[in-house]
C-alpha cells in the first residue's frame, strides 16, 4: 500500500504548476541538501572540464576563484549599487507589467468573446523574444533606463496575462451560478468572486515573471546604463575575467532566490486570507 | 536623467509651439542642444573619452554629460538614429551604408583614429601571412566594418576567395570562411579552436595576447599605412542647426587627439578602470595598445606606424579607396546601392571637413598631426602592401 500512497496527492495544491509555484514548502532540509548537491555538481563538472591544460585560462569557472571573486565584489560599493539597480529594474518592470496584465487577464478570462479575440494576438506576441523589441524600445523611449523597463515589461506581461486568465477560468462554476441566481451584475461578479478566487494564480504568475525578468535583464543591460548585475557580467566578458562572471551569476541566483521566497511568503498571506 | 529629459521635452514642445507662430524662435532653442556622446568599450572611442575626461568640452563652453557606453554597433547606430546620441564614433563603412543605402542624414566630420586593429591567431598556429589563411575560419565583428574590408583586401591579393558559409561546410584550400562574432567572444572562440583567426579593434587583440598567449599575425596599420578606422559622425540636421556647437566639439576632440599622440601612457591610464573607468579593461592591457610597436612584430618598419594613431584630417583619397573597396567586399545582405555609387561624389557628399580644418588650424595646423607633404598637406597617397 505504501508504494501507491506516494502517488496519491492529499490536496489539489500538490498538483500541476501549483506544486512547484504554490504555497507548499518542502522543508528546509530538502532545500539545503538540494543546494549542496547542486554546488557539488558544479564543482565536479567544472573540475573535469576546466582543469584541463588547454582550458587553463578558464579556471575562473571553478568554485574556488568564483567564491573569491564574490567575496571581493561584496566589498565593492559598485557591486551593491549594481545589485540595487538591477533589483529596481526588475521590480519596477514587474509592477508595470502587473498593473497592465492583471486587469487584462481578468477581463479576457471573464468575457469569452474577448478571450477568442485575444487568443491569436497573445500567442503571437508570446513567442517573440523580448529582445527583438530593442530597436523599438530605443526609438520610443528617451532614456535608456525606460527602454530597459519596456523590455522587462514585454517579457513578463504574457505569463502574467495568461496565468491570470487561467485563474479566472478555474473558478468553480457553482459559485458563479449561485451569484447569478441572486441577481449579481458583471461588476459585482468580478469584484466579489473572480478577482479573489484568481488571486492564487496571479501570485504564481508573478513568480514566473520574476524568472523571465532576470533572463532579459543581462542582455537589456547592453544598453547605455552604467550599473547593474547584467552590466557587470558584460564587463567581465569584455575583459575575459570569468571568475567575476561566475560571481555575478551566483549573485543573481542568490538575489533571485530571495525575491522568490519573498513572493512565496506574500502568496502565502494572500491565499491564506480567504481560501480554506 | 528623468528631470533632464522632461526639461528637454518641455523645451522641444515649447519650441515646436512657438515655431508654429514665430518661425524665427526656433534657432534660439536649438542653440542649447546639449551634446550627447555615445561609445563602445573599445579604444576607437579614445578621442571622445579623453576630450571629456580632460574637460576639453567644458573648456569650450559646452555642456556635455559623461559619454554613454553601449555594447554593440547595432545599439550604437539605433540610439544615434533615435537621437539619444548626436556625436559618436563609427567604423567608416557604417556611415557609408547609412547614408547611401538607408538614406539617413549622417555626416562624417573627421577621422577618429587611425590603425588600431589587428589580425590575431593562436600562439601555436602556423599562420604567419595572408596566404596561410586559405581553408581557414576567420571572424569579423560586423559586415560593414573596416576589419572585414581590410581582411578581404588582403585575401584578394593572395588569390584567396572569401566565402560566407556554414561552419560545417567543406572549404577548398583557396577559400576563407568569414562570419560575424561579437568581439568579447573572439579570443575565447580562438582558444576553443572554433575559429583560426579574428580581426577586431583593440583592446581585444591586446587582451588575447596577454591572457591567451595569442599572436598578432598583422597589425592593420602594417597592411594599409595609417588607414582610417572609426570616424566622428553627427546627424546632418543637428550640424545645420548647431554649427557653433559642432565647431567647439570638434576643437575639443582634435585637441584631445593631439594630447593622446603626445601622452600615450597617460591616455592608457585615463581610459582604464584604474583611471576614469571609461573602458572596463585594466591599465596593463591598454598600456600594450598605446605602447610603441616592437620592430619584430611588424613587416614594414620603414612606415613607422603606431598601433593606434590620432590623425584627424579625413583625406579624400582614403574615403574614395574605402568606397571602391566596399564594392569588392563580400557581405551578407543586399549591396546593390554600392554598384551605382560614385566614389568621388560619395566622398563629397558624406564628408564635411570644414570643422576639422578649422580645429586643426587652431591647434597649429595639420603638420602637428602627420608627416605629410609640405606643398599639398591635405592630400596623400594611400600605401597598401600585403604580404
Amino acid at each position: 500500500m505504501k508504494s501507491i500512497n506516494r502517488f496519491v496527492y492529499r490536496s489539489s495544491r500538490q498538483v500541476g504548476l501549483n506544486a512547484v509555484f504554490g504555497r507548499m514548502e518542502f522543508g528546509w532540509k530538502y532545500e539545503i541538501i538540494g543546494l549542496v548537491l547542486f554546488a557539488g555538481l558544479w564543482g565536479l563538472i567544472s573540475f573535469f572540464v576546466f582543469t584541463r591544460p588547454q582550458f587553463s585560462q578558464f579556471k575562473g569557472f571553478l568554485p574556488g576563484p568564483t567564491i573569491n571573486a564574490l567575496v571581493d565584489a561584496s566589498q565593492d560599493s559598485r557591486f551593491w549599487l549594481s545589485a540595487f539597480a538591477s533589483l529596481r529594474r526588475i521590480l519596477v518592470g514587474i509592477c508595470i507589467a502587473s498593473v497592465i496584465g492583471f486587469p487584462t487577464g481578468i477581463i479576457i478570462g471573464f468575457y469569452p468573446k474577448l478571450r477568442g479575440l485575444s487568443y491569436s494576438p497573445l500567442q503571437f506576441v508570446r513567442m517573440i523574444s523580448p529582445l527583438s523589441w530593442m530597436p523599438i524600445a530605443l526609438l520610443l523611449f528617451t532614456s535608456f533606463e525606460s527602454a530597459i523597463y519596456f523590455l522587462i515589461v514585454m517579457a513578463t506581461i504574457c505569463p502574467i496575462i495568461l496565468n491570470t486568465t487561467i485563474g479566472v477560468l478555474n473558478i468553480n462554476p457553482q459559485w458563479i451560478r449561485m451569484a447569478l441566481n441572486q441577481g449579481a451584475s458583471d461588476t459585482q461578479l468580478i469584484r466579489t468572486i473572480v478577482i479573489p478566487s484568481s488571486l492564487p494564480h496571479m501570485m504564481t504568475s508573478l513568480r514566473l515573471a520574476l524568472g523571465v525578468a532576470w533572463i532579459v535583464l543581462v542582455p537589456a543591460e547592453f544598453l547605455g546604463v552604467s550599473s547593474g548585475l547584467g552590466y557587470l557580467i558584460n564587463d567581465a566578458r569584455d575583459t575575459m575575467e570569468y571568475d567575476k562572471l561566475m560571481a555575478m551569476i551566483i549573485a543573481i541566483g542568490i538575489l533571485g532566490f530571495i525575491l522568490d521566497r519573498f513572493f512565496q511568503k506574500l502568496q502565502h498571506k494572500v491565499n491564506g486570507s480567504w481560501i480554506e | 536623467m528623468d528631470t533632464w529629459s522632461r526639461r528637454k521635452f518641455l523645451k522641444t514642445a515649447a519650441a515646436t509651439c512657438s515655431g508654429l507662430i514665430l518661425p524665427c524662435a526656433l534657432p534660439s532653442f536649438a542653440k542649447q542642444t546639449p551634446l550627447k556622446l555615445g561609445y563602445l568599450p573599445i579604444t576607437d572611442a579614445t578621442p571622445l573619452l579623453v576630450a571629456h575626461g580632460l574637460g576639453y568640452f567644458a573648456q569650450e563652453g559646452l555642456q556635455v554629460e559623461r559619454p554613454v557606453m553601449v555594447r554593440s554597433w547595432k545599439i550604437l547606430i539605433e540610439s544615434f538614429l533615435a537621437g539619444k546620441f548626436n556625436l559618436t564614433h563609427m567604423l567608416f563603412p557604417i556611415p557609408v551604408w547609412m547614408r547611401f543605402k538607408q538614406k539617413m542624414p549622417v555626416k562624417v566630420l573627421a577621422w577618429d583614429h587611425t590603425n588600431g586593429s589587428a589580425i590575431t591567431v593562436r600562439g601555436d598556429s602556423g599562420i604567419y601571412k595572408f596566404s596561410d589563411l586559405g581553408g581557414k575560419q576567420v571572424a569579423v565583428p560586423s559586415w560593414y566594418s573596416m576589419h572585414n574590408l581590410i581582411l578581404q583586401l588582403g585575401l584578394h591579393t593572395q588569390g584567396l576567395t572569401p566565402v560566407i558559409k556554414p561552419q560545417s561546410a567543406k572549404l577548398s584550400p583557396r577559400e576563407v570562411n568569414l562570419f560575424i562574432l561579437s568581439p568579447p567572444d573572439m579570443p575565447t572562440a580562438l582558444l576553443g579552436k572554433r575559429i583560426d583567426a579574428f580581426i577586431v579593434a583593440e583592446p581585444f587583440n591586446a587582451l588575447a595576447q596577454i591572457k591567451f598567449n595569442a599572436r598578432i599575425m598583422r597589425f592593420s596599420g602594417d597592411i594599409w599605412k595609417n588607414h582610417p578606422c572609426c570616424v566622428i559622425v553627427a546627424n546632418e540636421n543637428v550640424i545645420r542647426q548647431n554649427r557653433v556647437m559642432m565647431q567647439k566639439a570638434m576643437n575639443a576632440i582634435v585637441r584631445a587627439q593631439a594630447w593622446c599622440q603626445k601622452n600615450p601612457k597617460e591616455t592608457a591610464h585615463l581610459l582604464s578602470r584604474d583611471g576614469e573607468g571609461y573602458l572596463p579593461v585594466p591599465e596593463t592591457v591598454l598600456a600594450r595598445v598605446f605602447a610603441p610597436l616592437p620592430k619584430t612584430e611588424i613587416v614594414h618598419p620603414q612606415w613607422d606606424v603606431t598601433r593606434i594613431g590620432f590623425q584627424p584630417f579625413p583625406f579624400p583619397s582614403a574615403t574614395r579607396f574605402i568606397v571602391e573597396q566596399m564594392k569588392q567586399t563580400r557581405v551578407e545582405g543586399n549591396t546593390d546601392f554600392l554598384a551605382s555609387l560614385d566614389a568621388g561624389l560619395a566622398t563629397r557628399e558624406l564628408v564635411d571637413d570644414t570643422f576639422v580644418r578649422k580645429a586643426m588650424d587652431e591647434m597649429g595646423g595639420i603638420h602637428n598631426f602627420c608627416d605629410c607633404n609640405i606643398e599639398t598637406p591635405f592630400s596623400r597617397e594611400e600605401i597598401v602592401e600585403i604580404n
